[in-house]
């Protein structure tokens, strides 16, 4: 596009990178000043005047949160809550939706229109008979108990259904006159063509199981099940005005792995936010 | 046995059946039953050690009404939704009108704008509660150098919320502009050159091209982003905790702590739970009709 160069197009110009400009150091700081924090010595978080930098620096503020609370469980059910769950609902969800998007039967608009339903009932709503419902199966405090009510959302269908929607008609017409059965043209022609929906429904599922506060929280009382989340929000309601150092360290290892994440897969993540934004 | 189910995935209309069986199940075990289940435990007394339950009527609903603990619980809900929503939409839709080009800048922009969407809220929490601290926290210690002395923000009963709404637009923004960015990209460039060709300034087809086209992205953030701040409550947990004073208590902090901390009465938070319902459903019927139900075809 070309630019005229009027006086009111270099004033915007003008106000326009000043504004992105400032944004981007009132994003930036704190991100900054959390991780430099984590490496400075105790002393130097509390002294005033405070610094961005600090200039001792030491890894003092980890081995305190790694002796405080039990940081290496809370990674690995963090790990194998989020891992878990996402892959076994991009498993059900492919499922569910592969057959909204392309199959004919009785009573499917029915059953679809019913799952959609389930979607507007926020999780906070239910929480309460989830986790009688839970201690009755007795899979309270088990990552089964975690992982089995995310092993669908009604939402994953409706993602998924649309990718597989947008794919060529007919494409399943050739393969069952070569004599594949249903299973067969999912698993061996029709999921392999919706891998970027799976990527973001996936990475979709994967954030947000990862940073998940609630539902772990109410999901594990035993400190042996907690996630990062869950086990941070509750060390820094118990030492909310201690243990500074340690605190900023805990907040560091929760959000590294998925920044490491987004540096590679930047695109699914915003694909994933963008998708729920997307009108059919 | 083995050779019945073998027929159905030979068959596209019941192998269907096989495909949707799973999910229907996780759904029904763990949508709705629960749904149900908060229905009628919100019309009993029940404590989590099950020392009473019973049936109560409208008890639980009848002392909701009466509860001032309740009623500001629904009112900092609401000023958290009215002030947050907006203030969001805006910053997001200006942000993605300034970023949704295709050049460097715009992209590296967009890269770090949602840098906050990706970290998790308590991670947040515990950043912006060590930032703002009144005694060692870097922004007060800024905001002293311009004049601005004893600004304790989380700690303050006038400010807190204040905060958590600031702190919450701080992480949530580039969400909205992600959204918004799409729906600018979306729109044809004709429309601009027709503009331009027109004498149209860059404000007024901000105004008269783009706010237009993006209307119903618009509508979509607004209402998820309403409904989504009706449940607000990571945020709060993991800075003020409702206080001071309960300045900060939103319905589902109170809610969690009405079932899960003393008193442990699930019949009464089950109520203000189909309560909160209510209200989400109301915000959020109009919208789900349109963008999520099939098309008639």
């Amino acid at each position: 596009m070309k630019m005229k160069f009027t006086r009111e197009n270099i004033i915007l110009g003008l106000i326009k990178y000043i504004t992105l400009g400032l944004l981007i150091v009132l994003v930036l700081f704190p991100l900054v000043w959390l991780f430099a924090g984590a490496f400075k010595v105790e002393k130097q978080i509390l002294s005033y005047p405070p610094t961005i930098f600090g200039t001792k620096h030491t890894l003092k503020s980890f081995t305190r949160i790694f002796q405080s609370i039990p940081m290496g469980t809370y990674l690995k059910n963090t790990i194998i809550f989020s891992i878990g769950s996402t892959a076994l609902a991009l498993f059900f969800d492919s499922l569910a939706g592969y057959a909204f998007a392309r199959l004919r039967f009785r009573g499917k608009n029915f059953l679809f229109i019913a799952i959609l339903l389930t979607m507007m009932v926020p999780y906070q709503v239910m929480m309460i008979p989830l986790f009688l419902e839970t201690h009755f199966m007795g899979i309270l405090n088990t990552y089964r108990g975690l992982i089995l009510p995310k092993m669908t959302s009604a939402f994953g269908i409706f993602m998924i259904r649309s990718y597989f929607s947008q794919l060529p008609k007919d494409l399943e017409e050739a393969a069952r006159v070569d004599g594949l059965n249903e299973a067969g043209i999912f698993f061996k022609i029709m999921a392999p063509l919706v891998k970027p929906g799976m990527m973001t429904l996936g990475i979709f599922h994967l954030m947000n199981s990862w940073n998940d506060l609630l539902y772990p929280l109410m999901m594990t009382s035993d400190v042996k099940m907690r996630t990062l989340s869950a086990g941070l929000a509750l060390f820094v309601g118990e030492r909310a005005t201690t243990y500074y150092g340690p605190q900023l360290a805990g907040a560091v290892i929760s959000v590294v792995p998925l920044l490491i994440l987004y540096i590679f897969f930047q695109k699914y993540f915003v694909a994933s936010v963008a998708t729920s934004g997307i009108k059919e | 046995m083995l050779k019945r189910i073998g027929a159905y995935w030979n068959k596209p209309s019941k192998a269907a059946y096989l495909f949707i069986l799973p999910s229907l199940i996780t759904l029904f075990l763990f949508a709705v039953i629960p749904l149900c289940g908060s229905i009628i435990i919100g019309f009993m007394d029940l404590d989590i050690y099950f020392s009473v339950s019973e049936f109560a009527g409208f008890n639980n609903f009848i002392k909701a009404v009466n509860d001032a603990r309740f009623w500001n619980a629904l009112k900092n809900t609401a000023v958290f939704a009215l002030v947050e929503v907006p203030i969001q939409i805006i910053i997001g839709l200006l942000v993605a009108n300034a970023v949704a080009s295709t050049s460097f800048f715009s992209k590296f922009s967009r890269t770090i704008f949602f840098l906050p969407v990706v970290c998790s809220m308590a991670a947040v929490g515990i950043m912006w509660n060590i930032l703002l601290d009144g005694t060692i926290g870097y922004v007060p210690y800024v905001l002293k150098k311009f004049g601005l002395e004893g600004m304790t923000f989380f700690r303050d009963p006038k400010m807190a919320m204040g905060t958590v709404i600031a702190m919450t637009a701080w992480k949530n923004f580039g969400y909205t502009m992600s959204i918004l960015v799409v729906g600018i990209q979306g729109i044809s460039t004709s429309y601009y050159e027709a503009a331009r060709i027109d004498g149209a300034s860059k404000v007024k087809q901000f105004f008269y091209i783009t706010i237009p086209c993006l209307a119903s992205n618009l509508g979509f953030c607004l209402i998820t982003n309403l409904i989504g701040s009706l449940q607000v409550f990571d945020q709060v947990y993991v800075t003020t905790q409702g206080g001071p004073q309960y300045k900060t208590e939103t319905l589902v902090q109170y809610i969690y702590k009405t079932a899960f901390s003393h008193p442990f009465n699930l019949g009464y938070a089950s109520s203000m739970s189909v309560l909160l319902l209510i209200f989400i459903l109301l915000l959020s019927f109009p919208i789900y009709k349109k963008v999520f139900m099939p098309k008639e075809s």
